[in-house]
């Protein structure tokens, strides 16, 4: 069902040869050029606030006056230089990506595993174990955020890079769509390779892993999104200012009322990552959004 | 995949005959448990041992030097005669009751907006989601000066004969400028939710209505809204948690000012817990604050068995 809604919106979007239902549609719509008009107005408000950025970012030492600033007639890159020369922002964003990629892959891995297990084994306490899981996703992050760093503190994890990740990879929303993807996963083939003698392990991952790239891509994208623009706990974890990540580094940027110019350039150099990788995975993006609606 | 709650799948039964073994011990389940194992420890590890432990502390004082001592309800006699905590409850409910509408709304009149064909519309929907990929953090640096005193809103605002001043200094405006950015924020994702469920209605309902002289209004009052009740309410359930537990925005943009008129919940928990380290205290915070959700949760729950 998830997929075929994606397919209908794939095909709206290229709209030149109408099938029937869709020169239908057309005729419903009022007045395309009015819609134009109000889809742009939209798309401007939407885009303002990172045009906003970039120009402020280029124009450093300057007043900021509306609306002049917003049409710069010179740039600089002066606050480009200052925010990567002057500041801890390459170490940043190297935490920021360590902290996303390393987390992408366990969290594919560990809730791919159990996905695995839960959608094509019987077991004592599978259902029960399962549904747990899905519980917690009630309880706000809030509650949980004091004894997990007390946690972490008394395994040796505070300002560290392993304890930032570590508590962050039990993912259940993780675990529960990768369950749901591999139930689809034909018995067949599994069957038939361990007639061929394949081991357990193999089948997982020779098998049945290959059968989810779709949706492995869909929840890599989340996760590194997630982990990319994570602020809380990497905020109370660390302590020293060279384990900090961009998001939190940028908010201790701003308590030193370091230039706007120079903030927003940080910001830049921030939104570009998280800006590429949604350019390049946003059909599973945007797939697993809508997987997510369907109940 | 269509159903969250179908029951956990059945097809390993139909198979060819098997030798029953009990389920504990036969191979097969051996493996399913080390294949759940690493997750399962992280699981009990970092989710259900914080989430008893923080309703523990909620009954007791941690000391710094890691000593627990517990204390009954002392911690929740002290909140109930904190008027900091009423105030975090009032600006919480606040907060809620602004920032649910507004972006359920504009997400509605997005998703409505989008749902049609015109070329460049895909192009148009990849804008929309941008502030979705973006961090609450950056969104909330850029916003500061946005809603600054002589920032842009103020600037149109002025052309009309309006000067509100600094919305985030206002104690008045401050939790519409951060309802408003957390529209901003998410109505790229909410719109894509309704939009899928916008499209799964039949085209014919639409040429039905419009035969019998409804106008675009009506259209999308008696066909689209009964019919995208669902999506709408997974979206409602989405904007009601978001709301509650919003905090990236507020730590940037307000630190809970002015005057504590943005000091929610959330924000209390982290306040006392790592402004002031009482962790006792911060998590019957947190407690209240698992209370209420999952209150609402069951009303909407209700709600929804009631009329659907």
């Amino acid at each position: 069902m998830a997929a075929m809604l994606t397919d209908t919106t794939d095909r709206v979007d290229q709209a030149p040869a109408p099938a029937p239902e869709h020169a239908r549609r057309l005729r419903r719509r009022s007045s395309p050029r009015a819609m134009h008009l109000l889809l742009a107005l939209a798309a401007v408000i939407t885009i303002f606030p990172f045009y906003a950025m970039v120009v402020i970012s280029v124009q450093p030492g300057k007043a900021i006056t509306i609306p002049d600033a917003l049409f710069p007639s010179e740039i600089s890159f002066a606050a480009y230089e200052q925010a990567l020369d002057s500041q801890n922002i390459p170490q940043w964003a190297l935490n920021s990506a360590i902290y996303s990629i390393v987390s992408v892959v366990l969290v594919l891995l560990f809730a791919s595993m159990a996905g695995y297990a839960f959608a094509k084994k019987r077991f004592f306490g599978r259902e029960l174990i399962f549904w747990v899981f899905i519980a917690m996703l009630m309880i706000p992050y809030h509650l949980t955020i004091i004894p997990q760093y007390i946690i972490v503190r008394e395994l040796g994890g505070l300002n560290t890079m392993w304890g930032m990740i570590v508590p962050t990879i039990a993912n259940a929303q993780a675990m529960f769509l990768m369950r749901q993807f591999i139930q689809d996963v034909p018995d067949e083939i599994i069957d038939a390779a361990r007639i061929d003698g394949a081991g357990e392990f193999r089948v997982y991952w020779s098998i049945v892993l290959p059968q989810t790239k779709p949706i492995l891509a869909t929840l890599g994208t989340f996760v590194f999104l997630w982990h990319w623009n994570d602020f809380l706990w990497p905020l109370v974890s660390q302590q020293s200012p060279r384990n900090y990540v961009l998001t939190v580094g940028l908010k201790t940027l701003q308590e030193q009322e370091v230039p706007l110019a120079t903030i927003m350039a940080a910001a830049v150099v921030t939104f570009i990552p998280a800006l590429l990788v949604f350019i390049v995975l946003q059909r599973y993006f945007v797939r697993g959004v809508m997987m997510s609606g369907i109940k | 995949m269509a159903t969250v709650t179908a029951p956990v799948d059945q097809r390993s039964t139909v198979g060819p005959p098997r030798r029953r073994r009990s389920r504990l011990t036969s191979p097969g389940a051996l493996i399913a448990y080390v294949f759940i194992l690493p997750y399962v420890a992280f699981f009990l590890l970092f989710r259900i041992l914080p989430t008893l432990y923080g309703i523990v502390l909620s009954f007791g004082d941690y000391g710094l030097s890691g000593t627990f001592e517990l204390l009954g309800l002392d911690n929740y006699q002290r909140l109930f005669a904190d008027p900091l905590f009423w105030n975090a409850l009032k600006v919480t409910g606040l907060y809620a009751a602004i920032a649910i509408p507004v972006s359920v709304t504009v997400s509605l009149a997005m998703a409505q907006l989008c749902n049609r064909v015109l070329r460049g519309m895909s192009i148009y929907r990849s804008i929309f989601f941008l502030p979705v990929v973006t961090s609450p953090v950056l969104s909330g640096l850029i916003f500061i000066w946005i809603f600054s005193a002589d920032g842009p809103i103020n600037s149109l605002l002025g052309t009309v004969g309006l000067s509100p001043g600094s919305w985030l200094q206002s104690s008045g405006l401050v939790l519409p400028a951060l309802a408003l950015v957390s529209a901003w924020m998410n109505f790229g994702y909410n719109m894509l939710i309704l939009l899928a469920g916008m499209l799964a209605i039949p085209q014919e309902y639409y040429e039905a209505a419009q035969l019998d002289g409804a106008g675009p209004w009506r259209r999308f009052r008696s066909v689209t809204l009964p019919l995208l009740k669902p999506a709408l309410f997974f979206v409602l359930v989405l904007e009601t948690v978001k709301s509650f537990q919003a905090f990236d925005t507020i730590y940037v943009m307000t630190g809970g000012g002015p005057v504590r008129a943005s000091y929610t919940l959330t924000f209390m928990v982290y306040d006392q817990g790592f402004g002031y380290f009482d962790f006792g205290y911060a998590s019957a915070v947190g407690v209240v604050l698992l209370l209420i959700t999952l209150v609402f949760s069951l009303i909407q729950r209700r709600l929804v068995g009631r009329s659907a």
